[in-house]
């Protein structure tokens, strides 16, 4: 494969309802795009391509990518793709990039993702909108009092658009609930997990500036947001183990403390041809080798990562033994715990429906920075930060290959390689 | 010379304004005259349909009345011009079928009288349409019956308004207060307009109760008041001006003709008016004038390197005039502040309908706050404003020279500094200039561009192509120790500090020179700048000028005790409550007690003229005209006295 990583940033990611609560998905999306583009000097004319990641696309930015591109300054002749594979979306990015290239649609991308979660939309049900409809149509006074008169109290209660994106329509499960499923399954133990969260804040506090090379300040309301805000120094196995269980109350393990974050955050990518990268005289940050995406029970969501690892190997990929650096998404503490035994352990490997286990993935090797339970899962950017976090691991370790992974809402894995040159 | 078409199809009759061998569309003696010609056929064989009048030039209706013209006329000839003007713009009144003005482009002063004398008026959704009265800043008022008609289209208060105000508007804000009756894409502009004349003779609207005589009284002294808080008594026109709206709301026609009339006789041999009128041609002139014979190369991207109040006040107002902005500082918490206040700016503009919400968002958008060192190379025109401090600015420039393309233009916003004592750290010094803007930089309209010994002519004159595409007017100026503007300024606000050290109450000196029409008095604007910053550029100006100036102790002393000015809350005055109050704490640090200072203003103000002199004899400026015309944009000196190096020779008593 050809596709390089020539350059990348992001924004902080910030805990929704915090300092981006006013900033929506295009704002930030501006802000990568733009500091991205800053920084490398490029002349946005010359991309072939705008593409970005992201689930919930506001309603008043339909394509959210080209209004982003739009007002970063990119010209309007450079096209622009939204792309959505739920948590993967940050990802399709990249590889939607990848097959345009080898496709022969262009040597340059701006790719990335982008999420506000602050802004996940309050719905109206259907009767509601349906009432609204009618009373929209009347004309008469009394078509008006007729029409205002057939509401109930009920159609006022909004449905939280956020909680609708995080249930599975075909299981009817919540997310939380298909990791209490596999924390069940494959014996993940309460405290196992909350150790796991606790590690992630701990990682993440001790690579303060490490992620700092990572991000770009975001200038907003008069003040410098120049840093994540989601690891906490009290995040200990101790407190976490305070927190109670919120999909399974009675019995359940899965708690907001060994979850991932609700947040909000951008990233941009530059990618293209090894000929692009001289032509621009940038050295490039590395290569994607390979990528599968695989699906698996949507009841079991979290379990993604292993079949696609796996099947990313059938297609020539290195075992995970092999990585330098491995960025596993935290979607769920049990979940990444369930993922890493089906990899080593051949009888959790049957569980995930494999023959044999994969390989396994050293604790020291796995996502060194932090995950997503300390610095947040804004859901359309974690893909490109995931890439952009694990190229910039390669240089500052000189290691050579890193694996990207995540479990994706709706039952499926994605798996992707990338390669220090 | 035909200047006007008249084009009949069937029942229409077009009236098209193109005035031969010109770009703008003017009213003179000979275009009136044609007019009254062509309305002769247009009275014997009325159009059933109507008559639209439009211009066939693409950016200008009509500009207005041929200023020159008037102001050389003859009292008798302006007599002549003003009843000729009166006369063949009510024919068009009168006539008895439909009469549209179809607005494209400027309609100013007596072309917007013209359209007022039609009975419908549409205008085009168009940048280049600008519509409105501003006779009054010429020192005169509408008298071609727009100072009649406009209280009966709009009823007094809001005609009072657009008069006095002496504004230009855009079509919407002219649709919001009732100047034109629709505003339409341009390409719709004339079919739009058929359809206003298919509703016939526009009906009269009669307000008996706004306009009787004692609500007319009412609104007059209340628009008096308030007219006189702004022009301190300066400016005879506004006065004139409101007395004739006034007036003729409540007479008859004719009446209010023959009261435009004398009024602008009394105005026209005035020497405020004179002085206002030769400002007009001197802004029309600067407007055009190359100093250089060098082609300017154009400006795109553009880096301000510095964040605080000028740095990103010219951020602001490149970026809302289309210009993508790289806003660099080394500090984060400063590109924070300076994004608010350029935030801040856009909220204000949106709210007074400057700018929409949309452009806002996209200037907005334009700018990039980056504290890492970025390439620099899609820039054509770096501006650095950081801080006052020379070996600052030479690494500055010796850093940026090294990341810029050779062929970058490079510009200091200093205010004090020399420019040339950078030219060392750059190489290929012809692209260094000084391009000092003034603060608060969207409102102050002035930009002097300096030129150093080794400027280019080609980077002058892109310098002066970008200050006009911004919108400013640029003045061309040596690189001098405080270039023009501060250095003629700075004697007076010294002058200004010896009469209160020697014991005059701060209040006193400032309401003098608000009287002698100082837009602000002169010690709160040492407030207003900090004293810390006028005390360091009068140091240097008393350093270089021993034998002319001496800097007051008592400033040194407020320094030392940071009586900073507004920034600290306290200087000359206080700025805790409402109002500003002199300070006692300063008074107290001063050995002289409470005397009054003889000759007032004068004394100031010639100091003011003095070193205006001094600076057209070493060159500073091309011209007297030009420092006259920079002083008034730059400091706001007084427009109805010329200028100070005007008021030296032809002064009006104060």
């Amino acid at each position: 494969m050809n596709l390089w990583i020539l350059a990348g940033v992001r924004t902080p990611f910030l805990r929704a309802g915090t300092q981006f609560a006013p900033l929506h998905a295009t704002d930030l999306g501006r802000h990568a795009v733009a500091a991205l583009l800053a920084r490398t000097g490029i002349d946005p004319a010359e991309l072939d391509e705008v593409i970005l990641g992201c689930v919930g696309q506001p309603a008043d930015a339909a394509n959210v990518a080209r209004v982003i591109a739009l007002r970063a300054g990119v010209p309007q002749h450079v096209p622009a793709a939204t792309v959505q594979r739920n948590c993967a979306s940050g990802l399709e990015a990249i590889t939607t990039a990848a097959e345009r290239l080898a496709a022969g649609r262009g040597e340059l991308f701006l790719v990335g993702g982008v999420e506000s979660m602050s802004h996940a939309p309050l719905l109206f049900s259907d009767t509601a909108a349906k009432h609204f409809d009618k009373l929209g149509r009347a004309k008469t006074p009394l078509q008006k009092l007729a029409a205002l008169a057939r509401f109930r109290p009920r159609d006022f209660a909004p449905r939280v658009g956020l909680k609708l994106g995080l249930t599975d329509p075909f299981s009817g499960l919540m997310m939380g609930s298909t990791a209490e499923t596999l924390a069940r399954e494959f014996c993940i133990s309460r405290d196992a997990q909350d150790l796991f969260a606790a590690d992630s804040h701990r990682k993440a506090l001790a690579a303060d500036d490490a992620r700092a090379r990572e991000i770009a300040t975001v200038h907003t309301g008069g003040e410098a947001v120049t840093a994540d805000n989601g690891p906490r120094a009290d995040s200990t196995p101790d407190k976490l183990a305070k927190l109670r269980p919120i999909f399974e109350p009675a019995w359940g393990t899965v708690t907001a403390g060994n979850s991932s974050q609700v947040s909000d955050g951008a990233v941009a990518l530059l990618v293209g041809s090894e000929a692009a990268a001289r032509r621009l005289g940038l050295t490039p940050l590395g290569r994607l080798t390979h990528y599968h995406y695989s699906g698996c029970d949507p009841a079991r969501m979290g379990l993604g990562p292993v079949s696609a690892i796996a099947g990313a190997i059938a297609r020539g990929a290195p075992s995970p033994v092999e990585a330098d650096v491995v960025e596993l998404n935290e979607a769920f503490a049990a979940q990444v715990l369930a993922v890493l035994k089906a990899l080593r352990d051949p009888k959790a490997a049957a569980l995930a429906g494999l023959t044999r286990a994969p390989g396994e993935i050293s604790p020291e090797k796995l996502n060194r920075r932090g995950g997503a339970i300390a610095l947040g899962h804004p859901v359309g950017a974690t893909g490109s930060r995931l890439v952009l976090t694990a190229l910039d691991q390669l240089h500052e370790t000189g290691g050579t290959r890193a694996l990207v992974t995540l479990c994706i809402g709706g039952g499926q894995g994605a798996a992707l390689w990338l390669e220090r040159p | 010379m035909p200047n006007l078409h008249l084009h009949r199809d069937v029942d229409r009759a077009t009236l098209t304004f193109d005035r031969e061998g010109s770009s703008a569309n003017l009213f003179d003696s000979a275009t009136l005259d044609e007019l009254d010609r062509l309305l002769d056929e247009l009275e014997a064989h009325p159009p059933a349909d109507g008559l639209l009048i439009v211009s066939a030039k693409p950016s200008i209706f009509i500009a207005g009345a041929d200023v020159k013209a008037l102001a050389n006329a003859s009292p008798d000839e302006l007599d002549e011009m003003i009843r000729l003007g009166q006369t063949v713009f009510d024919r068009i009144a009168r006539l008895r079928v439909p009469t549209v003005a179809a607005i494209h482009g400027a309609c100013a002063g007596g072309g917007f009288e013209l359209a007022l004398a039609c009975d419908w008026r549409v205008a085009s959704r168009d940048r280049a349409t600008k519509i409105g009265l501003p006779e009054v800043q010429l020192g005169i008022l509408p008298a071609w019956g727009g100072s009649t008609r406009l209280p009966r289209l709009l009823g007094l208060p809001k005609a009072l308004d657009v008069i006095l105000g002496a504004k230009l508007h855009a079509a919407e804000s002219a649709r919001r207060k009732g100047l034109v009756d629709a505003v339409v894409p341009q390409e719709t502009l004339v079919a739009q307009a058929w359809q206003f004349a298919a509703r016939g003779k526009r009906p009269q609207v009669f307000r008996p109760l706004l306009h009787s005589p004692p609500l007319r009284a009412l609104i007059a002294g209340r628009a008096r008041k308030a007219m006189l808080e702004k022009t301190r008594g300066n400016y005879p026109a506004p006065p004139k001006a409101l007395h004739v709206v006034c007036s003729a709301a409540g007479s008859p026609v004719q009446a209010g003709f023959a009261l435009e009339r004398r009024a602008i006789l009394e105005l026209a041999p005035m020497a405020e008016t004179k002085n206002l009128i030769r400002l007009f041609f001197l802004g029309e002139k600067a407007k055009k004038h190359q100093p250089v014979a060098a082609e300017a190369k154009p400006v795109g991207q553009v880096a301000v390197i510095g964040s605080g109040v000028m740095g990103s006040g010219i951020a602001h107002w490149l970026a809302l005039r289309g210009h993508p902005v790289l806003l660099q500082d080394i500090d984060d918490a400063a590109l924070a502040r300076g994004m608010r206040a350029i935030e801040s700016l856009l909220q204000q503009a949106v709210a007074r309908h400057v700018v929409t919400r949309n452009e806002a968002m996209h200037a907005l958008d334009r700018i990039t706050a980056v504290r890492e060192k970025v390439p620099l190379d899609r820039c054509d025109l770096v501006i650095e404003a950081a801080v006052e401090n020379l070996a600052i600015k030479r690494n500055v420039f010796a850093d940026l020279a090294a990341r810029v393309r050779p062929d970058c233009l490079l510009a200091t916003n200093t205010s004090a500094l020399p420019v040339h004592e950078l030219a060392d750290v750059v190489p290929n010094p012809g692209r260094l200039f000084g391009l000092h803007f003034f603060n608060p930089v969207h409102r102050m309209p002035l930009v002097e561009v300096v030129r150093a010994e080794r400027t280019s002519d080609p980077t002058v004159a892109s310098a002066f192509a970008l200050v006009r595409s911004l919108g400013k007017t640029p003045v061309l100026v040596k690189d001098r120790l405080g270039f023009l503007v501060n250095r003629i300024l700075l004697p007076y606000l010294v002058e200004a500090g010896l009469m209160f050290q020697n014991g005059a109450v701060p209040k006193e000196i400032d309401d003098a020179m608000l009287d002698f029409g100082m837009p602000m008095g002169p010690l709160r604007l040492i407030d207003e700048v900090g004293l810390d910053v006028a005390l360091h550029v009068a140091k240097t100006l008393a350093a270089a000028f021993p034998d002319r100036m001496t800097v007051p102790a008592v400033l040194e002393a407020m320094v030392a005790k940071q009586l900073l000015g507004k920034k600290t809350g306290a200087g000359f005055y206080t700025y805790q409550g409402r109002q500003p109050v002199p300070n006692p704490d300063a008074m107290a640090l001063r050995p002289g007690h409470d005397s009054v200072p003889d000759g007032l203003p004068g004394r100031l103000a010639d100091k003011m003229s003095e070193e205006a002199a001094l600076c057209l004899e070493e060159g500073i400026a091309a011209t007297g005209d030009d420092i006259d015309l920079a002083m008034i944009l730059g400091t706001g000196y007084p427009p109805f006295r010329g200028g100070p190096l005007h008021h030296r020779n032809h002064p009006i008593p104060p």
